[in-house]
């Protein structure tokens, strides 16, 4: 165990643990929030992830012409790129998410499919997601060209934080506490909860239920492309099967923290993020995934609800 | 004669006959075409190499069918995604397709050598243009492709050494960090190259392995930075090359950036974007094709190929080369899959610049091949030597 590197790079390895855990938080709300109201695992929430990354590098190289070779942006143009493909990724998984829970998931519903159905019909759509674009791709990664120059906003004794870094933690953060306002004080957030807690009461008491859940999967998917955006801003490159390990570790990040509860998203997400920096540092990158893996099964040992979660149990769906 | 010699002497003339049809029959019957498989990644995130070779295999059969040649080749092309879990099942359609009588491949060590099972079972003869792995022609391996496999490439134990070499070429009281990529050539690669460092009094301040693909590699850079290293040798494929130089720069690191053939590709470049990738120390096997290849070959790559030149294209030489030796078996009669397997083994063959060479029982070059030292320099990888 090299703990000499976890204590002169504690800081460094604690801002790259908190830009790449609010990128699986904003993931995990996509997850947890479509739990909350259907208790169905929306496989392809990591396929919403994928298509959010490809249209934030379309965007920048078809429509703003940018290519390896060229400068990072500045200024009013700046504001204007990053805006355009946060758009751009937003709308692209916020539209899909609403169609794949319109195609692939209401008509089950409506018909009253037993949630094995609705599972299968969630794996066959992050399949088929996946793998039209790993046809139209040819499988190769496609790099996104750096728009936005990763200077350092302050540096002390060689800790610094990156421009990148702090858009992603602080638009993450400002995300998740605006998703969690929605959620918690607005009119249609409590439609949402009503929803979560009892599917007849609420119909009972008026609120249209496919909205509800419509507007659930279009708010995950405006998140998770959000998500796809940053992820894009830091990384700079993605690739057919990029949501695969990316969705494995929000879902899991959302199971530690308790699938379904947003909060617990929150927390999840980031405690994923810094366990697998300081995982990393600690035993060695090939351990990252095997450490991580096994921690989660101990806290669920612990606490098999999640750490702010109901039942974990109920997540088979 | 009596009647009992009588018989015999006409089912002595009837099998005399019968055995004379068949054998005018097979005559006749000698194949007028063959195939050749060309079996690389042409998808998946290292298909940059496997597209570079096939326009060297594309210009050794162009010329060989322009010869009006009694034998028409075709090429059959196989995609293996550079995946061991994905290329077994693809070598095994080769290997039970009657009319592929050789295959050109694959470019990478793993996919390579998960083949071997297959081709083996299918009495195929293989070479490989890139697969550069030590052990695949180790006769104490018990993996070895023996008999069937064959490779134009120079090994990793001639790598090693001069990836070692080149890396810390210059590089005063140098400290490398050492990271590879988990795969059989990466792995493999890294084995072969730290005694060279050892010999050499270079100090490897540290080693990590990551699983490719990855996305963050900011561990893994801190853990540089950390160490204090000047030199970090990469042993992987250039995706992930790409994205592990590119968190190296963000990390703050300023030292050297070393790697092996995995990272001869264009697509290095896109990976960790023209400025980061600026200054990168690349070690292979691959001999420019523009410089070892004379003009009138160079015209038929054109024709071939539709490129106006093969310069930033790995391995095309040896693609190239590993073609022309099943063509050159095919010209001297070798249309079966036994008759190419002592081909192969037996006959010696002329390179792109008219060099003779074999190949030794194992199926190495028995001539030796140079190592390529290569830079990258205003967003193309250049060569600058032998490492």
């Amino acid at each position: 165990m090299n703990f000499s590197v976890v204590g002169s790079q504690f800081f460094p390895l604690l801002i790259n643990g908190l830009a790449l855990g609010f990128i699986y938080v904003l993931v995990s709300v996509g997850y947890t929030m479509v739990y909350g109201v259907l208790r169905l695992i929306n496989f392809a929430n990591s396929e919403i992830f994928m298509l959010g990354t490809f249209a934030t590098a379309i965007v920048s190289t078809s429509v703003f012409k940018f290519n390896q070779n060229s400068q990072p942006s500045h200024g009013m143009k700046l504001f204007i790129v990053l805006l355009c493909c946060l758009l751009a990724s937003m709308a692209t998984s916020g539209v899909v998410a609403v169609f794949v829970e319109l195609i692939a998931y209401r008509r089950l519903r409506t018909k009253g499919a037993n949630r094995l159905g609705s599972l299968i019909s969630a794996i066959g759509t992050s399949i088929t997601l996946s793998e039209g674009v790993r046809i139209l791709t040819h499988s190769i990664p496609v790099a996104s060209p750096r728009v936005l120059s990763k200077f350092y906003v302050f540096k002390i004794h060689g800790v610094g934080l990156r421009i990148d870094q702090l858009l992603t933690i602080a638009s993450g953060l400002l995300l998740f506490i605006a998703v969690d306002r929605f959620v918690t004080k607005t009119r249609m957030g409590k439609a949402i909860r009503a929803v979560s807690m009892s599917e007849e009461n609420s119909k009972l008491m008026g609120i249209n239920l496919n909205r509800v859940i419509s507007l659930t999967f279009l708010i995950g998917g405006l998140v998770t492309g959000a998500a796809a955006f940053m992820y894009m801003t830091v990384y700079e490159q993605t690739v057919f099967n990029v949501g695969f390990n990316i969705g494995l570790a929000a879902f899991t990040a959302a199971v530690l923290g308790g699938i379904g509860n947003l909060r617990g998203a929150f927390y999840g997400g980031l405690a994923l993020g810094l366990a697998e920096e300081y995982f990393s540092a600690l035993l060695g990158s090939q351990w990252k995934e095997i450490t991580v893996f096994v921690v989660l099964v101990l806290v669920l040992l612990v606490k098999p609800n999640g750490l702010f979660g109901e039942a974990v149990q109920q997540t088979r769906v | 004669m009596n009647l009992t010699t009588k018989r015999t002497l006409g089912v002595a003339a009837a099998v005399a006959l019968a055995f004379g049809s068949v054998v005018a029959t097979t005559a006749q019957a000698a194949p007028k075409s063959a195939t050749i498989a060309f079996l690389s990644p042409l998808t998946g995130s290292e298909a940059g190499l496997g597209q570079d070779e096939l326009l060297g295999a594309k210009t050794a059969l162009y010329e060989y069918n322009q010869t009006n040649p009694a034998v028409k080749v075709s090429l059959l092309t196989a995609d293996d995604q550079a995946d061991a879990s994905v290329s077994p099942g693809v070598a095994l359609g080769l290997a039970q397709n009657a009319s592929v009588i050789g295959v050109v491949g694959s470019c990478c060590s793993g996919a390579t050598k998960a083949d071997f099972p297959a081709f083996k079972a299918g009495r195929l003869t293989v070479v490989s243009p890139s697969a550069t792995n030590a052990t695949l022609t180790d006769p104490k391996s018990s993996t070895n492709g023996f008999p069937f496999f064959h490779r134009v490439a120079a090994t990793d134990a001639f790598q090693g050494p001069a990836l070692a070499r080149y890396a810390n070429k210059g590089v005063t009281a140098p400290k490398d960090y050492l990271i590879d990529d988990a795969s059989t050539y990466g792995a493999g690669l890294k084995a072969l190259t730290s005694p060279s460092l050892k010999s050499a009094g270079v100090t490897v301040v540290g080693s990590d392995t990551v699983i490719a693909p990855a996305s963050d590699y900011s561990a893994t850079a801190s853990k540089v930075v950390a160490s204090k290293a000047n030199v970090v040798i990469y042993f992987g494929y250039y995706s992930d090359a790409g994205k592990l130089k590119k968190a190296l720069d963000l990390a703050g690191y300023k030292g050297a950036f070393a790697s092996g053939d995995g990272t001869d590709d264009d697509g290095y470049i896109t990976s960790a974007g023209a400025t980061d990738a600026e200054g990168t120390l690349i070690t292979s096997q691959s001999v420019p094709f523009e410089l070892a290849a004379p003009a009138a070959v160079l015209k038929d790559f054109t024709a071939a190929t539709g490129l106006a030149s093969p310069a930033g294209h790995a391995y095309v030489t040896q693609a190239y080369n590993a073609t022309n030796v099943f063509l050159s078996c095919i010209k001297s009669g070798a249309v079966s899959r036994a008759a190419i397997q002592n081909c192969v083994a037996t006959a010696s063959f002329t390179d792109v610049t008219g060099s003779k060479f074999n190949f030794t029982r194992y199926g190495d070059i028995a001539q030796g091949a140079p190592v390529g030292a290569y830079l990258v320099k205003g967003g193309k990888i250049i060569p600058v030597g032998n490492a």
